[in-house]
């Protein structure tokens, strides 16, 4: 499985239609009667989440728990390595003649590598997954999209009824419809 | 069906719409700084150069420029390292705990706790740094292999789950705040217009577009993160507490210790969070978005954990007369009516009885007020910390080597100092990014149940 989200890049895509609202219900309910329709509804640009859009528009629980408990795991199991080597293996220390084998005193340092390696290991995954680096081209619909508008992006395909889908988009309420293609936008 | 809510008071008073949360957080960023900004800025750095100078003073002549002696081998150093450790759980439990818990009032203030977090981690690592006297040698204090014969770090030790603890918790709240800020640096980059700007906004926002999955994903990550945040923060004051508690000196000696240093932690930190807001409201008119309604939740949490620290010093006492252990009971008794019965009596006053104030709803309500008492928690919780060090190291086992401490000027720079790295990072913080969750206030701006 690929883990970088091919579907976050609007590069090299067919014609968008774009529709633009300034309210969440609206939104909401635009989503759900394009998806109701059977329109495959690409993406949905808010500035704040929105809960239940996810939902409506069908995507896939995000599988970052798992992958946080692994790199949990994997913090764990080289915290272990690391005391076992350094304390019994290599260079067995006796300090207040407490045994060299595993006590409760390796607890703390096991503890914090676990949340270490499964913060930074979540984080880089999610990075990842998310199309996210220093320096990646934002490829926003609208300059107001990380402000108050919220964008409905839908991508053509041959036999669709564009027309159906904007009167779709117009009739729950966008203030604003568009069609982009080859990074050019035009306002319809 | 989604209703507005009319039970519940609204979060974010004087209806404001996205754009108007958008315009009035980023107002400080797009415009150029006001005469507040500069003023404090020019303090704080005062301040640093304070911090500077006791530096250099002491890596030059030596740790000797301290006071700290034999038997108090732990002085301003250390009590001021606990103290700013403190001040950073309140940023963990704002954003962690109350997000854990669904509480949605955090949302205003979880952005400017969290960079006091990481702010004051930094001041408080200073202290056990160049304690260490030859901090040039500071590295010993991590597992490397060394040229010493193969020696490692000493697991037992809780100094060593300290280094462990600090800086997983310094760099895990520094990625948590980050993640957080990305969509709202996102805003910021397509607000402003100059190319200098355009830039350093677009590399931080790593190209955010908010699109719905992403934004899933964001809202997971944040649960995690404060789901390990939660443990990690109780685990970091925990340790802290275990250098004291694991030793065998009468007063440190103790097992209340983790949940009263947590309790404490979490009381001076909240203290701070209000010392700062209070101000940050008014100077950056952000009245609507900071309300009365949440120095009001604020205060109560300032008001129990006071209580519970309150709870935790009379125990101390009880147990100590209960133990029947003679020299436990000298330590109490020595804390209270001994030479340092002042410090004693002002971290009572202070931490105990003073926020029982807050019971009264005009007292909870009042900034000014709030403001004060803020003032005198963080002194009430920087005096808790010297009486468990000094009165507890100043007289021993053996009354011959029974000693007064108090600490050098160079002492009192170096904490006057590290307010000085707190609010310089601060004011930058300030200025250029939102003191506020722009993204996470604007989903809650209507009452949704």
């Amino acid at each position: 499985m690929a883990i970088l989200d091919k579907n976050l890049s609007l590069r090299n895509r067919n014609k968008m239609l774009v529709g633009v609202y300034e309210d969440e219900d609206n939104l909401m309910q635009a989503t759900q009667s394009l998806v109701d329709a059977g329109v495959h509804v690409h993406d949905v640009y808010t500035p704040y989440p929105v809960h239940g859009l996810d939902r409506i528009m069908g995507i896939r629980r995000s599988r970052l728990a798992r992958v946080a408990f692994f790199c949990g795991l994997t913090g764990l199991s080289l915290a272990i390595t690391m005391i076992w080597y350094m304390y019994v293996y290599d260079w067995p220390m006796n300090i207040g003649n407490k045994p060299e084998r595993f006590t409760p005193s390796w607890i703390p340092v096991m503890f914090e590598a676990t949340v270490l390696c499964t913060a930074f290991g979540m984080g880089f995954f999610f990075f990842w997954r998310n199309r996210m680096l220093h320096g990646v081209k934002n490829e926003i619909l609208d300059l107001r999209q990380t402000d108050d508008r919220m964008i409905i992006a839908v991508e053509t395909k041959e036999g669709m009824d564009e027309k159906s889908t904007l009167d779709l988009m117009k009739k729950n309420g966008a203030v604003e419809l568009r069609e982009f293609h080859n990074g050019v936008q035009t306002t319809l | 069906m989604i209703h507005d809510s009319i039970i519940r008071e609204r979060l974010v008073t004087g209806d404001k719409t996205a754009a108007d949360v958008t315009r009035d957080i980023a107002r400080p960023i797009l415009n150029q700084p006001s005469t507040a900004w500069k003023v404090g800025f020019t303090l704080s750095v005062i301040f640093l150069g304070i911090f500077a100078v006791s530096l250099f003073y002491t890596l030059w002549t030596g740790i000797g420029v301290w006071n700290i002696n034999k038997s108090v081998m732990w002085g301003w150093d250390i009590t001021n390292f606990v103290f700013w450790v403190g001040i950073g759980h309140a940023g963990t439990l704002i954003s962690a705990v109350l997000l854990l818990f669904r509480q949605k009032w955090r949302m205003s203030i979880n952005r400017s706790a969290e960079a006091m977090t990481i702010f004051a981690v930094i001041c408080a690592a200073m202290f056990p740094v160049f304690h260490m006297g030859r901090v040039w040698v500071g590295y010993w204090a991590l597992p490397l292999p060394n040229g010493f014969g193969s020696l490692w770090v000493n697991f037992n030790s809780p100094l060593l789950w300290d280094v462990f603890a600090i800086s997983t918790y310094f760099s895990v709240s520094l990625l948590f705040w980050y993640i957080g800020l990305i969509p709202d640096i996102a805003t910021i980059r397509d607000k402003v217009t100059t190319k200098g700007a355009k830039f350093w906004y677009g590399l931080f926002s790593m190209g955010w577009t908010g699109s719905t999955r992403t934004w899933a994903r964001y809202e997971l990550i944040s649960l995690i993160l404060a789901g390990l945040s939660t443990p990690l923060v109780l685990s970091v004051h925990t340790i802290v507490s275990t250098d004291f508690a694991t030793s065998v000196i009468p007063g440190w000696h103790t097992t209340i210790f983790p949940p009263y240093f947590v309790a404490g932690a979490i009381f001076s930190g909240f203290g701070m969070v209000a010392t700062l807001l209070v101000v940050a409201r008014k100077v950056m008119n952000y009245e609507n978005y900071i309300t009365i309604g949440h120095l009001d939740a604020m205060t109560k949490i300032i008001m129990v954990t006071g209580s519970l620290v309150g709870i935790a010093y009379l125990t101390e006492f009880f147990i100590a007369w209960y133990s029947g252990v003679e020299y436990e009971q000298y330590a109490f008794l020595n804390r209270a009516f001994g030479p340092y019965w002042w410090a004693y009596w002002s971290m009572m006053s202070c931490n105990l009885i003073a926020p029982q104030v807050f019971w009264f709803k005009w007292c909870r309500t009042t900034p000014w007020f709030i403001f004060i008492m803020s003032i005198v928690v963080n002194v009430g919780m920087w005096f808790e910390r010297f009486v468990i060090i000094v009165t507890s190291l100043h007289r021993d086992y053996l009354p011959s080597s029974w000693v007064m401490y108090s600490g050098s000027l160079t002492e009192v720079g170096l904490f006057l100092g590290t307010f000085g790295i707190f609010f310089t990072c601060f004011f930058l913080f300030a200025k250029f990014l939102p003191v506020i969750n722009m993204a996470e206030v604007k989903s809650i701006l209507r009452n949704r149940e």
